[in-house]
């Protein structure tokens, strides 16, 4: 029973540091209605934005983080100005390969600039784990749950204020939005930097725990399920469907792996998206549009 | 990456000097095609790794080259892809290569039938099949450090000394769920059963980000010892993970891929204790390295970054040159110039006892084994550096021996 209880709870905590990964691809398309494949290489890329300041500027960690979040703002904003602002109006496909791109160019030019070696990041969280009963509680994980939930907290709150309004306005409808004096370009451009800042977070904590270099950026996968099962545009899908993907990552092959000899838990992730796409293509919280032909 | 836009410099800089007559002529270089991932799989390792050869290259080359044959890295990028990589090769080959290390196991098994027909030497150092160390067999390819199963054999040697034998001792091998991640398997089991001791496997799924459900199990399995068997960002997770989960770093042993970097994730006091298989001496106290120090780091001849000197893969790059340039000179004091890859290769075959000036086990190739002897030692992070604890030594090749007899079989009927 305990292994049973360490295996849920641990699961748990990896899906809601995955669901830091994917909360930035849920702020895109709620904003601008685009499925950001790049999402994984923002994560990589904060990651070593965060050892840039702390290994070659010599500044405090938190610092660091800081720096780091004005710089994926300011990164995002630029994505939208030079990238997507030249895509409104064409096809999704095309923005959607669009992202994809941006991601294998930030997976070469991260590395190729500042090495391909990992890079270490402290944040200085302790590696003993909390004990309870017979079950080891990781540490890492259970700080990057909160801060998932924190994150994830003040993303619900964000949509309900003005400038949130906006931008569900603009992921409704660009040209509705522009008809009433919504600026789109303005409202994508905030989305893209409120990626970056959720990518920081993952960036920081997901560095922290494995080093920093492009592997990173295979946080995508069990991101993009977290939000295939969620919906692609509900903040409270991220939640529920981190959770859910980190439990069953967890205690399935936790179960089946010493049987089979290992490597189920991938097995696991993809069955998620392709029984997900099957039953409820619009995930769990996910909005169905249902357009008339 | 940097240390690639160099070397991509450095090369049309030489093409330019041999188009206005001011270098060498083709017939005095000798062509080593380093056709590596820079970009891919292997970063964690390529950087440094490649820095080290191109600097023992340049050394070398300062020093007055051999005979008066100097030394050409032909850098290239394959992306650990076979399709770049042969069509690297090929156009290294065109260009005069002799000598081809992909540094990846995929491209490197692309390669294997191409080298054997072109009598080209490939390089497999710390990767590729381990069978080729059979040299009736694999002609051309050289594995020239301690295989995947020689590395097992040592750390579970060194455990056997420690503990006064295996017999009753549990030890689990928790790896990436992958080939390599696999390969020590069959010659722990065939220890475990000889040993009577108990071995169980534990995977973790690529490329290791998140182990935390593995190691659960491994913590109720209590094994006495663990192998741990990864590269890359998966290593530091895997020691994190086992100290977590109670295990003392004195008691995690580790696979040749551990370097300094993945010390310093662990966090350098914690990690202080951990143990790992080691092909080359790491620091900069030999001979060797202090020449490349003074002869090419001082005076801004260097690749890459001059951090990097000395360590774990930087010198593992350095060796790998040593030894192959110590087989070129070797073959043309034998058989005269120009060098082919027919020379090489034997120039390889006549190595005795060779030890890069005390920076790696003496190694002694031959005919039938292109390992060189399967030698390591184990090394100790101290909070600072990775210390040696033990001598080189090799061992239980009888039994690494049979998985490589066996192997070569196959592929020599196909399978």
């Amino acid at each position: 029973m305990a292994y049973f209880l360490e295996l849920l709870v641990n699961g748990a905590l990896t899906g809601l540091m995955y669901s830091l990964v994917a909360l930035g691809i849920v702020l895109i398309y709620k904003s601008a209605g685009v499925p950001n494949l790049a999402q994984g290489a923002m994560v990589m890329l904060s990651a070593y934005f965060i050892w840039m300041f702390t290994a070659m500027a010599g500044m405090p960690i938190f610092v660091s983080i800081g720096l780091a979040v004005v710089a994926m703002f300011a990164f995002g904003l630029l994505a939208e100005r030079l990238l997507l602002r030249k895509m409104v109006g064409q096809p999704i496909i095309m923005i959607v390969m669009l992202t994809l791109g941006l991601e294998i160019f930030l997976r070469g030019v991260g590395p190729g600039f500042l090495g391909a070696a990992p890079k270490s990041l402290d944040l200085g969280i302790p590696l003993t784990p909390i004990i309870v009963g017979d079950v080891f509680i990781n540490r890492d994980y259970l700080i990057g749950g909160i801060v998932a939930v924190v994150l994830i907290g003040l993303s619900l709150l964000f949509f309900r204020t003005r400038i949130g309004t906006k931008l569900r306005a603009v992921s409704d409808d660009h040209v509705s939005s522009w008809s009433v004096g919504i600026s789109v370009e303005r409202a994508i451009g905030i989305s893209w930097g409120l990626a970056g800042i959720s990518a920081v977070a993952a960036g920081a904590l997901w560095g922290s725990v494995q080093g920093v270099d492009w592997t990173l950026s295979a946080l995508l996968f069990p991101a993009i399920a977290v939000v295939i099962l969620g919906g692609l545009d509900s903040i409270i899908g991220v939640l529920v469907a981190g959770l859910i993907v980190g439990i069953l990552g967890s205690v399935i092959p936790g179960y089946v792996d010493p049987i089979v000899g290992g490597g189920t838990r991938n097995v696991v992730t993809s069955l998620i998206i392709l029984f997900t796409i099957m039953l409820r293509p619009h995930g769990i919280f996910g909005r169905e549009d249902i357009e008339r032909v | 990456m940097r240390g690639l836009f160099k070397g991509l410099i450095g090369t049309v800089a030489a093409a330019a000097l041999t188009v206005t007559g001011t270098a060498k002529t083709d017939d005095d270089t000798i062509k080593f095609a380093l056709l590596q991932d820079f970009t891919a799989v292997y970063t964690f390792v390529t950087d440094e790794y490649n820095q080290g050869q191109r600097d023992y290259l340049t050394l070398i080359n300062e020093e007055g080259g051999i005979d008066g044959y100097t030394f050409q890295a032909l850098v290239r990028d394959t992306g650990n892809e076979p399709q770049r990589g042969l069509e690297a090769y090929n156009r290294a080959r065109r260009e005069g290569a002799v000598l081809v290390d992909f540094l990846s196991t995929p491209v490197s098994r692309a390669a294997v039938s191409r080298v054997l027909r072109d009598e080209i030497v490939m390089i497999t150092v710390l990767h590729g099949r381990g069978d080729a160390s059979d040299g009736t067999t694999f002609p051309y390819v050289f594995p020239m450090m301690a295989t995947y199963w020689s590395q097992a054999a040592v750390l579970a040697d060194h455990i056997e000394q420690n503990e006064d034998g295996l017999e009753g001792k549990r030890i689990a091998h928790v790896y990436i769920d992958s080939p390599f991640g696999r390969e020590p398997v069959p010659v722990m089991q065939e220890l475990a059963e000889r040993k009577g001791f108990e071995y169980r496997t534990f995977a973790y799924p690529s490329p290791g980000t998140e182990q935390s459900a593995t190691w659960s199990d491994v913590r109720r399995y209590r094994p006495d010892y663990v192998m741990i068997w990864g590269a890359g960002g998966g290593q530091p997770v895997s020691v994190r993970e086992a100290i977590r989960n109670g295990i003392a770093p004195e008691r995690i042993l580790s696979v040749v891929w551990m370097a300094e970097t993945d010390a310093r994730t662990v966090g350098t006091d914690v990690a202080t204790g951990l143990k790992r298989f080691e092909a080359v001496a790491t620091g900069t106290d030999y001979p060797i390295m202090e020449r490349i120090m003074e002869t090419v780091i001082e005076p801004g001849l260097g690749t890459g970054d001059s951090e990097n000197v000395g360590t774990t893969y930087y010198n593992i790059g350095v060796a790998s040159m040593a030894v192959s340039v110590e087989a070129a000179r070797l073959a043309l004091e034998e058989y005269g110039g120009p060098l082919t890859g027919e020379k090489l290769r034997d120039g390889f075959r006549m190595i005795e006892d060779y030890d890069a000036e005390g920076m790696m086990p003496p190694l002694t190739f031959s005919e039938e084994d292109h390992q060189g002897g399967g030698f390591g030692r184990i090394s100790q992070w101290n909070g600072e550096a990775w210390e040696p604890v033990t001598d080189w030594y090799a061992s239980y090749q009888d039994i690494v021996w049979e998985e490589i007899e066996k192997d070569a079989a196959g592929f020599r009927e196909g399978r």
